[in-house]
Parts: structure tokens; C-alpha cells; sequence
């Protein structure tokens, strides 16, 4: 199988918003903080519920804000 | 340092220090005696205490994360840890029988129940040591 690397905008969108933060970004989505920052730091993939959530609020389709790519095989 | 991670923190310090107490102040498991079944009445009643104290004061102090039900991430890392400690707590508990029960012949009831509780109380505290460590790596 090869394995896939899922990155994402998340920081960029936020800053082109306003400087929107993690706490707005949060509460909009409906996580904690420590969510969100785990998020964008890439420690955690979102369900798609969630990925549709950010999307939604930076008015962007998912595959503008999360990305793969793909690496090696696992 | 998240709401849930404080929360982990004032459980596992509560349970770590209510069960050194207990240990340390009913040494004699081998026989049951009045004194022991009241000194971990006590206990219990103290963790309880001390963990209704601390969930109150990280209540008051973080209202609005408290009241923020848990999170998909938050769920899953409960879950991750609560399977580790549910390996923990079915071997251990598996190991306590045996070795109660076949390496010291001739014991009573209440050393097998002693040793599943002590199982108990180490899974417990897996759980909330892996939750912490999975709180941290996510932060």
C-alpha cells in the first residue's frame, strides 16, 4: 500500500482572514483549540465531517485546504 | 494545557495518592480485619473528594472549555487509552488469580479480590498516564 502524506492550508487560510485564531477557528468548527492546532500542525487527521467544517468556513472546497501527496510504500 | 488533559492530571495524582496512602496504612492484606475494610471506605470516599474538588476548580477556572462537550480527537484519544489499559487490566487480572490462587496455596477470598483491585488501580493508572501521553503528543 502506499502511504500518503496529508497536508494543509489551514494556517494560510486563517491568516488571509483576518488573522483569524485557533480559538475562532475552533469554536466555528465546533473543537477545542488543542484540536485545531493539532490539525494544522498535521498530529491529527480530521473525519471528513470536520474537513468540511473547516472548509465551509474559509468558503474553500476540501481539496483547497487538505492536500495528499503520495510518499512510499508503507 | 487543555481542560481534559488538567482533568487526567487531577485524576491520576488523585488515584496515585489515595492508593500509597491506603498501602502504606493497611499492610497486612493477607488478613482481613475491620480496620482495613474501613480504611478503604476511606480511600474511596477520598478520591472522590479530591476529585470533585479538582474537577471543580478547573471548572472554575476554564468555564467555557469545560462546558465544550468532547471533541472527535478527545474521544479517540480516551478510547486509544482505554484500549491499552483494558490489555492491562485483563492480563494483570488473569496473572493475579493465578499466582493467588496456585502459587499460595491455602489463601482466602479476599487476597484474590485485593490482588484484582490492585490490577484495577494499575490499569487505572495506565489509562490516565497514556491519555496524558496522548495529550501531549497532539498538542
Amino acid at each position: 500500500m502506499t502511504k500518503i502524506v496529508i497536508t494543509n492550508e489551514i494556517r494560510r487560510l486563517r491568516f488571509e482572514h483576518r488573522e483569524m485564531t485557533q480559538q475562532d477557528l475552533a469554536e466555528k468548527i465546533g473543537v477545542s483549540r488543542q484540536t485545531v492546532n493539532a490539525i494544522e500542525a498535521g498530529k491529527y487527521w480530521p473525519s471528513l465531517e470536520v474537513a468540511f467544517r473547516v472548509a465551509d468556513v474559509f468558503g474553500r472546497r476540501v481539496d483547497e485546504v487538505f492536500t495528499f501527496e503520495k510518499g512510499g510504500r508503507k | 494545557m487543555s481542560f481534559r488533559e488538567k482533568s487526567a492530571w487531577v485524576t491520576l495524582i488523585a488515584i496515585i495518592f489515595v492508593s500509597v496512602l491506603y498501602v502504606l496504612h493497611v499492610p497486612r492484606v493477607f488478613e482481613p480485619t475491620h480496620w482495613a475494610f474501613v480504611a478503604m471506605m476511606m480511600s474511596v470516599a477520598s478520591f472522590v473528594v479530591i476529585e470533585v474538588v479538582g474537577w471543580l476548580v478547573l471548572r472554575l477556572r476554564n468555564p467555557a472549555e469545560a462546558r465544550t462537550p468532547k471533541d472527535e480527537l478527545e474521544k479517540l484519544i480516551e478510547l486509544k487509552a482505554l484500549r491499552i489499559a483494558a490489555y492491562v487490566y485483563f492480563v494483570g487480572s488473569f496473572a493475579a488469580v493465578f499466582i493467588t490462587l496456585h502459587l499460595h496455596h491455602g489463601v482466602g477470598g479476599h487476597v484474590v479480590g485485593a490482588s484484582v483491585l490492585l490490577v484495577f488501580i494499575v490499569a487505572e493508572i495506565v489509562n490516565y498516564t497514556a491519555r496524558i501521553v496522548y495529550y501531549r503528543r497532539h498538542s
